[in-house]
């Protein structure tokens, strides 16, 4: 099992990409000079993912026969065949619950600040990407849930690239395979990788953790249920928050497992083990130059 | 055609400084007339009910029942789905721009016909609903 997962991590497709660029001292500038942007939420509920099973699209997982997207580490790059119901020549379902469904919570009161520049282009071992980022929402039992970052960008990525750690205008997830393919592919105005905390009533929980955020076209159909790639909305949008259930673990250009203290429990008793937050009260702002 | 747009702490708020204000002019309060329909904004994305009908002049009720902030928007031109938004012929477009939880949205109803309206931050979850505004007799 565990020779079995050592290589789908080797096999993770941007692999050879990442390598030849993550030890570069001076990687590219944005094409046109950078773009900052901010986007923020002051009032509103918040949607807060809750574990579920996945529905597998063919046209990112592929059929039984032909299958897809199933290298890098699984959950937050590929999915491996053994961990997919299927039907006939179709895939259904993950068999083990993810961040990635269709059950959701809504919390109280989120507000959500980001602003970032895109300056790098491509990633690099420096970047001059920036991000300022802080978010928050409330249960309702009155518990504040906190979120910021970024302590230190991700200049480039483990299995997949992070574009300096910011990057805009750009094709995500799903297909793409920059990201999980658990998110069905999606136009990305901007996006973050980084490293920062997680907090519940002012005080930290864990630190650092992997933070990634983005402002995407609206992945979510009636019922808010999660998008397969036919259904996704390219004129509203929605910012989804993502702190997940993985580290980066740098010499191996990859990800180790370990659970989110984010100090919410859920109905069984246990402790959710990630935070996917999506706000959709959103103004936005970008332009170029910094 | 009319349209108010209240929150209900805001409205508690006024109802309260015309109250005082009005009985020491010695005048009772005049109390909003009951619409004819409620709507509920709820944070499954729907409109509870999804359709109401009313009379032609009727005025429907929307409160946010929801922790979300929604809109209810009959306007086509503010759509971007087909089907989200319809307006009789000779209808005005109406918008309550955004409305924070607990927030109340009234529109009266004047040109007969079917009005179809939307959230505008939910649109692509097609969270919709429908008035159906019914002729005099």
């Amino acid at each position: 099992m565990a020779k079995q997962l050592q290589k789908l991590k080797a096999l993770a497709p941007a692999r050879g990409y990442v390598i030849a660029h993550k030890d570069v001292k001076n990687p590219p500038k944005l094409f046109g000079g950078p773009i900052s942007v901010t986007v923020t939420q002051s009032s509103g509920g918040v949607f807060v993912a809750l574990p579920d099973r996945r529905r597998l699209d063919t046209y990112v997982f592929g059929t039984p026969s032909m299958p897809r997207a199933f290298a890098g580490t699984p959950g937050i790059n590929g999915v491996p065949p053994p961990a997919r119901e299927a039907e006939d020549d179709h895939y259904t379902r993950m068999k083990k619950p993810s961040p990635f469904g269709d059950k959701y919570l809504v919390m109280a009161d989120g507000r959500m600040e980001l602003h970032a520049v895109d300056a790098t282009a491509v990633d690099g071992a420096t970047t001059e990407d920036q991000v300022r980022f802080k978010a928050s929402w409330k249960d309702k039992q009155g518990n504040t849930y906190e979120v910021r970052c970024c302590g230190m960008l991700a200049s480039h990525g483990m299995e997949f690239p992070t574009f300096g750690g910011v990057v805009t205008n750009h094709i995500l997830h799903g297909v793409t395979r920059l990201g999980t393919a658990l998110m069905p592919t999606e136009f990305a105005y901007v996006a973050f990788w980084g490293m920062g905390e997680v907090r519940k009533n002012g005080k930290v929980l864990d630190k650092p953790r992997l933070i990634h955020g983005m402002l995407t076209e609206y992945v979510r159909g009636e019922g808010y249920k999660l998008a397969f790639d036919d259904e996704v909305t390219p004129t509203r949008m929605q910012f989804h928050l993502m702190i997940p259930p993985f580290m980066p673990d740098p010499p191996n250009l990859s990800f180790t497992e370990k659970p989110v203290k984010t100090g919410f429990t859920l109905p069984n008793g246990m402790e959710l083990p990630f935070w996917h937050v999506m706000f959709e009260n959103l103004e936005t702002k970008a332009e170029r130059g910094q | 055609m009319m349209t108010f747009r209240i929150t209900l702490l805001s409205g508690l708020f006024t109802l309260s400084v015309l109250s005082a204000a009005c009985s020491s002019a010695q005048t009772p309060p005049k109390a909003p007339p009951a619409p004819d329909a409620v709507v509920g904004m709820t944070n499954t994305l729907r409109f509870e009910p999804d359709t109401v009908r009313v009379p032609v002049g009727g005025t429907v009720e929307w409160r946010n029942t929801s922790l979300l902030v929604h809109t209810v928007t009959g306007d086509p031109a503010r759509a971007t789905l087909e089907g989200s938004a319809r307006l009789p012929e000779g209808a005005e477009p109406f918008d309550s721009g955004n409305l924070e939880p607990e927030a109340v949205f009234r529109h009266t109803f004047t040109v007969p016909g079917v009005y179809g309206y939307f959230c505008i931050p939910h649109e692509g979850a097609k969270m919709k609903g429908v008035v159906i505004v019914s002729p005099k007799q």
